[in-house]
């Protein structure tokens, strides 16, 4: 044999050993570790820092709270505060707190732990995101009275005060641990940066079961820092993970069919998909355009033309559910059942027609014969929203609109979208993580950099928006959950009207949970799969 | 054997065509009732996740993606030859910088300047227009991965024994490039144009997501090779391996046609 | 003795130059590309205010791009890399560790693509048969075809391989084609034809005669192979979910984190320099063989 084909023979046979230094970075966990993966890094283990949704699944991990919002009820329960209450005006919020409470290293936690937390929330220098509930935290005093009670002195009523302490976690006094000495479920054990993030068990947790047995009942969690979701559900159908904390729709089915037990469609979200006109005056747009998108006519023409069943059942594989307003069917206490949208194309050409707008062969035209064209951009890299982009771009060339779909990187979408204002139309989606329409006060205001269409208004520009600041304002300042209530239905109504949203789906929240867990108790609020950390244990049959 | 690849290169090229011409279904018409099918009478080699007949997507996306990748792969390797042989045969200052200049382009993280070439387009370009720009690009920015070689080859040339007689001969530069050392570069030259029209297929769908690249609702071949690597798109019917098919055809009969038998 | 010591000093000072260009290109593609000074949750109705406002001190601190580039260069000369703008950690200690897993990547790949693409190169270019095309076309055709990060799902999905193979592959195929070209134009050369005729082995004359005249561009093939192994880097680890230095300076890219990607990018000037350099003192040697 020739030494040139010898040495075609020995690198062929060394191909198999290539596999062995890398095959998969398969992290080293224990057996009775609950694994699950996070899509990036969490920004702080600073529980005062928290300002992203990786972050926050580690605060609701390891966070003790004073209170703490029933994920499942929606209903706010007692943590390590035994009791609770508020004055009638609303100003003073009076905590009771458990006895012999520990921290995870077994020192004791008191009442000057709590205000030792609360006082460096509400520090400016802290920049804590959660001070911001607060409205004017520089004012806000908090009493210990004796080590069992907390009271918080407020300078105005906040609605909704109890859900604002399921955000704060309770640290040692004067000791930022980042979270390695805690007094929730668990304690951070070891972090490797966009590896790995080990939680133990904390062995002073106050909690217990009914049967007297203390929890948590895991040992202890292992989260990756994992963004492919392929590698996510693949080690999930090995069983080295145990759920999947939102799945995507298109994996879905792949895993329904390899294990139709573990895949969890809880139906609509909180979350909504939507698409708006640019509306703002100063945008850098032809004039024409400009009236088009400021046209309710207009708007409401290209709300009708779209099949939003199309959408769910299209781009998501039947896992949305089909949006007219911006408060999900899932968020059982603010859901106003809204009049439905014509979803007819002869319709919107008519409604069209009485706006000026005509068809000068397949292509529409405007009253001055303009063609209507126009661009709508979204991030690259969701792929229902691609998809929902092309189905839109179908529908709306049947009116005769063109539509160009220009898909961006994130950093220069946002750039256009909340900084230049140079696009003409898009399309994203909305995460609500709190059902009460409170959190949503930066979207509705109209002089608010989030109010998309026509952000940071120094007047509102049209009469609707002024009613919508109105109400929201009202509702924000009212304790009266009723008065709280028509103000949001009558939100809903004149955004359902005027369409300066055109709502497309409610994407549906998607879990995987394997059979060996027994416990799990899924929601549509954050954390949705793990929010009954405590009460998961191992199914002993199948463990 | 040349004129058999050639022959089979156009009837494939030619069965593209016809399919998009004689089709009554159009690329971007969606059939949304018969979503992500295998092959049916309506639509014989099935429909793709939108419900459009793949057929005359994979056709419309074989011609627009060859004559794209095919310029572009062209247009880089010419550009490298050119510079590789300039380098060769100049003094040693120009060589040095021009070797220089392509080291640096090889670095230059060239990403945001296609953000900025994408910022400064209107958002309203036509799909088209948008592919072609998006291919001109790659084949600038393609050309420094393979000037080294032709350098080095170029350089090794300009000092083999015949080409010095050549020069003693009295033949201008010009003329000993153009019918001396191209000859010689031609055959690493195919090679590297070959490999780049797969590659350049595949960063046009990757530049999709700078809001370049083929737009919708024009079909991208490179975004076909891609969607592959999705387990959701593998689960789903044999036909989604047509386009990866074709390309090994191609590439086959692009191989065998280019190089002498 | 002193004119190689010259010469050295003047490559380096090249290599050197070439690492402050890239520095400069990438702080100003960076820096006036679109969204750079951006943060993902500002469309977040909760988390938007406080990234707004860490936005305002980070665009006040780094003020104009003359200043945020004398502010980078100068930290650089004295050691400090910076802090990333994602992780708001040391660019040091993200570099690290990442480095070690992309470098061995990197040199597993190429040692094997080189070891893969030689060997066959050398078993099928010294005599053309049907048989040897055929079996050079087709496998050729069809690994070229697919893209990286398919034929890294794959691997996945099958569990067969890893990251190495998937290089290996990438950059056997790609280095395999040019060097069975450029074997095959050599072996017509005439003095090999005549070493053949007198009876000479194959094998000696290919690693006497053969492979020595080809070293400069196999170099230059080495550079070329080693920049596309950079390009496939990203992809392979993004899918395998190896923490290497690939998937950090794409993130980098994607959220303009410019302390991160520019000690990226400088790292990758250094070794196209220096490979440079070493594929230069090639050249040199066999221009001027009566030196």
């Amino acid at each position: 044999m020739s030494l040139s084909r010898k040495t075609a023979c020995l690198a062929i046979a060394l191909l198999p050993s290539f596999a062995s230094p890398f095959a998969s970075a398969q992290s080293t966990k224990q057996p009775s570790e609950l694994s699950w993966s996070l899509k990036y890094d969490p920004k702080t283990l600073d529980p005062a820092k928290v300002d992203d949704q990786a972050s926050e699944m580690v605060r609701y991990l390891t966070g003790g709270v004073l209170l703490r919002v029933n994920r499942r009820t929606q209903e706010i329960e007692c943590a390590l505060a035994s009791s609770w209450s508020i004055s009638p005006d609303g100003r003073i919020a009076t905590f009771h707190l458990r006895k012999g409470l520990r921290f995870s290293d077994g020192t004791p936690l008191g009442s000057a732990d709590v205000a030792a937390t609360l006082k460096r929330v509400l520090n400016p220098a802290t920049s804590a995101p959660v001070a911001q509930e607060f409205l004017t935290p520089k004012e806000v005093v908090v009493e210990t009275p004796d080590p069992l009670t907390v009271t918080v002195h407020l300078p105005k009523r906040i609605v909704s005060l109890g859900k604002i302490f399921d955000e704060i976690a309770i640290e040692p006094a004067n000791r930022n641990t980042e979270s390695r000495v805690t007094s929730g479920s668990f304690v951070v054990d070891s972090y490797k940066r966009g590896e790995s993030l080990v939680l133990q068990r904390n062995p002073y947790y106050w909690r217990h079961d009914q049967a007297g047995v203390q929890l948590p009942y895991l040992s202890s969690l292992h989260l990756d820092i994992l963004s492919n979701r392929e590698q996510d559900q693949l080690r999930f159908l090995r069983g080295q993970y145990q759920v999947i904390d939102s799945l995507s729709a298109e994996n879905y089915n792949v895993l329904a069919k390899a294990s139709a037990s573990s895949a969890h469609d809880l139906g609509p979200s909180l979350n909504t998909e939507q698409m708006w006109f640019n509306q703002a005056a100063d945008a850098p747009l032809p004039a024409w355009e400009k009236e088009w998108f400021q046209s309710r006519i207009f708007r409401l023409a290209v709300s009708q033309a779209i099949h939003r069943a199309d959408l769910a059942r299209i781009a998501y594989d039947g896992h949305a559910t089909p949006a007219n307003g911006f408060i999900s069917p899932a968020n059982t206490v603010w859901y106003s059942r809204l009049g439905h949208i014509q979803e007819d194309s002869n319709e919107a050409l008519k409604l069209l027609g009485r706006a000026g707008f005509h068809k000068d062969g397949e292509h529409l035209v405007d009253r001055n014969g303009h063609l209507v064209k126009f661009s709508i951009l979204t991030n690259a890299g969701n792929r229902p929203r691609e998809k929902m982009a092309s189905l839109i771009q179908q529908d709306l060339a049947v009116l005769g609109m063109q539509v160009n779909v220009v898909m961006l990187d994130f950093p220069a979408l946002i750039e256009r979208l909340m900084h230049t204002q140079s696009y003409e139309a898009a399309l994203l989606g909305l995460s609500n993580v709190d059902p009460d329409p409170s959190s949503m006060m930066n979207v509705w205001l109209s002089s608010s950099p989030n109010h998309q269409w026509n952000p940071s208004q120094k007047k509102p520009a049209t009469d609707w928006e002024a009613e919508i600041d109105q109400l929201m304002q009202l509702q924000a300042s009212t304790q009266n959950e009723k008065g709280r209530k028509r103000a949001i239905d009558r939100v809903q109504q004149i955004v359902f009207d005027q369409q300066p949203f055109i709502y497309l789906v409610y994407p549906n929240m998607l879990y995987a949970v394997s059979s060996s867990l027994s416990g799990v108790e899924l929601s549509v609020l954050q954390p949705g799969v793990v929010s009954n950390i405590d009460m998961i244990r191992w199914n002993e049959a199948k463990r | 054997m040349r004129l058999t690849s050639l022959t089979l290169l156009v009837m494939l090229v030619a069965a593209a065509a016809v399919t998009l011409l004689r089709s009554p279904i159009g690329y971007a018409a969606q059939d949304r009732n018969h979503i992500a099918e295998g092959s049916t009478s309506k639509h014989w080699v099935g429909t793709d996740d939108l419900g459009r007949d793949r057929g005359v997507r994979v056709s419309v996306a074989l011609l627009i993606g060859l004559a794209g990748a095919v310029s572009a792969s062209a247009l880089a390797a010419a550009l490298s030859a050119t510079i590789g042989v300039t380098a060769a045969f100049a003094p040693r200052a120009v060589a040095s910088l021009l070797m220089y200049a392509s080291d640096l382009f090889l670095t230059l993280p060239w990403l945001f300047l296609l953000m900025m070439v994408r910022s400064a387009l209107p958002l309203t370009m036509a799909p088209m227009e948008s592919a072609g720009v998006t291919f001109l690009l790659l084949a600038l920015l393609g050309w420094p991965a393979y000037t080294g070689i032709s350098y080095a080859r170029a350089l090794a040339l300009r000092n083999a024994e015949w080409l010095i007689h050549a020069r003693a001969g009295g033949l201008r530069p010009s003329q000993i490039a153009r019918y001396h050392v191209l000859p010689h570069l031609s055959p690493l030259l195919l090679s590297q144009f070959l490999i780049c029209i797969p590659a350049c297929l595949v960063a046009e769908a990757n530049l999709g997501t700078l809001g370049l690249g083929i737009s919708e609702p024009l079909p991208s071949w490179g975004s076909m090779l891609l969607s592959l690597e999705n387990t959701s798109v593998l689960a789903g019917s044999a036909w989604v391996f047509l386009p990866i098919v074709l390309l090994v055809a191609i590439l086959l009969l692009l191989e065998l046609l280019v190089f002498e038998a | 003795m002193r004119r190689s010591a010259g010469r050295v000093s003047t490559r380096l000072a090249r290599v050197a130059s070439l690492v402050l260009l890239a520095a400069l290109g990438t702080i100003t593609l960076m820096r006036f590309a679109p969204g750079y000074f951006t943060d993902v949750r500002e469309v977040d109705g909760k988390y938007g205010n406080g990234a707004r406002a860490a936005l305002n001190i980070q665009q006040e601190e780094q003020g104009s791009a003359i200043t945020l580039t004398t502010h980078l260069l100068g930290n650089w000369l004295r050691g400090d890399l910076g802090r990333s703008r994602q992780y708001d950690i040391p660019v040091t200690e993200l570099i690290g560790s990442r480095a070690k897993v992309t470098l061995r990547l990197l040199l597993s790949g190429m040692a094997f693509g080189w070891l893969l693409a030689l060997a066959l190169a050398l078993a099928l270019s010294a005599r053309k048969t049907a048989a040897g095309e055929a079996m050079i076309a087709g496998p050729s055709a069809i690994l070229l075809a697919i893209p990286i990060a398919a034929m890294a799902t794959t691997c996945l999905l099958l569990n067969v391989g890893g990251p190495v193979l998937v290089l290996t592959t990438l950059i056997g195929i790609r280095d395999f084609k040019s060097i069975y070209r450029l074997l095959r134009l050599t072996w017509k050369s005439p003095y090999l034809l005549y070493a053949r005729s007198q009876g000479i082995r194959s094998s000696r004359i290919t690693f006497i005669y053969l492979l020595p005249a080809l070293t400069a561009e196999l170099r230059a093939l080495a550079v070329t192979s080693f920049v596309i192994a950079l390009s496939a880097i990203v992809p392979v680890e993004v899918i395998f979910d190896l923490p290497g230095l690939g998937q950090l300076a794409w993130s980098a890219a994607m959220n303009r984190d410019l302390p991160v990607l520019l000690a990226v990018t400088l790292l990758m000037a250094a070794c196209i320099g220096l490979a440079g350099m070493v594929s230069t003192s090639a050249r040199t040697i066999e221009v001027t063989p009566c030196a």
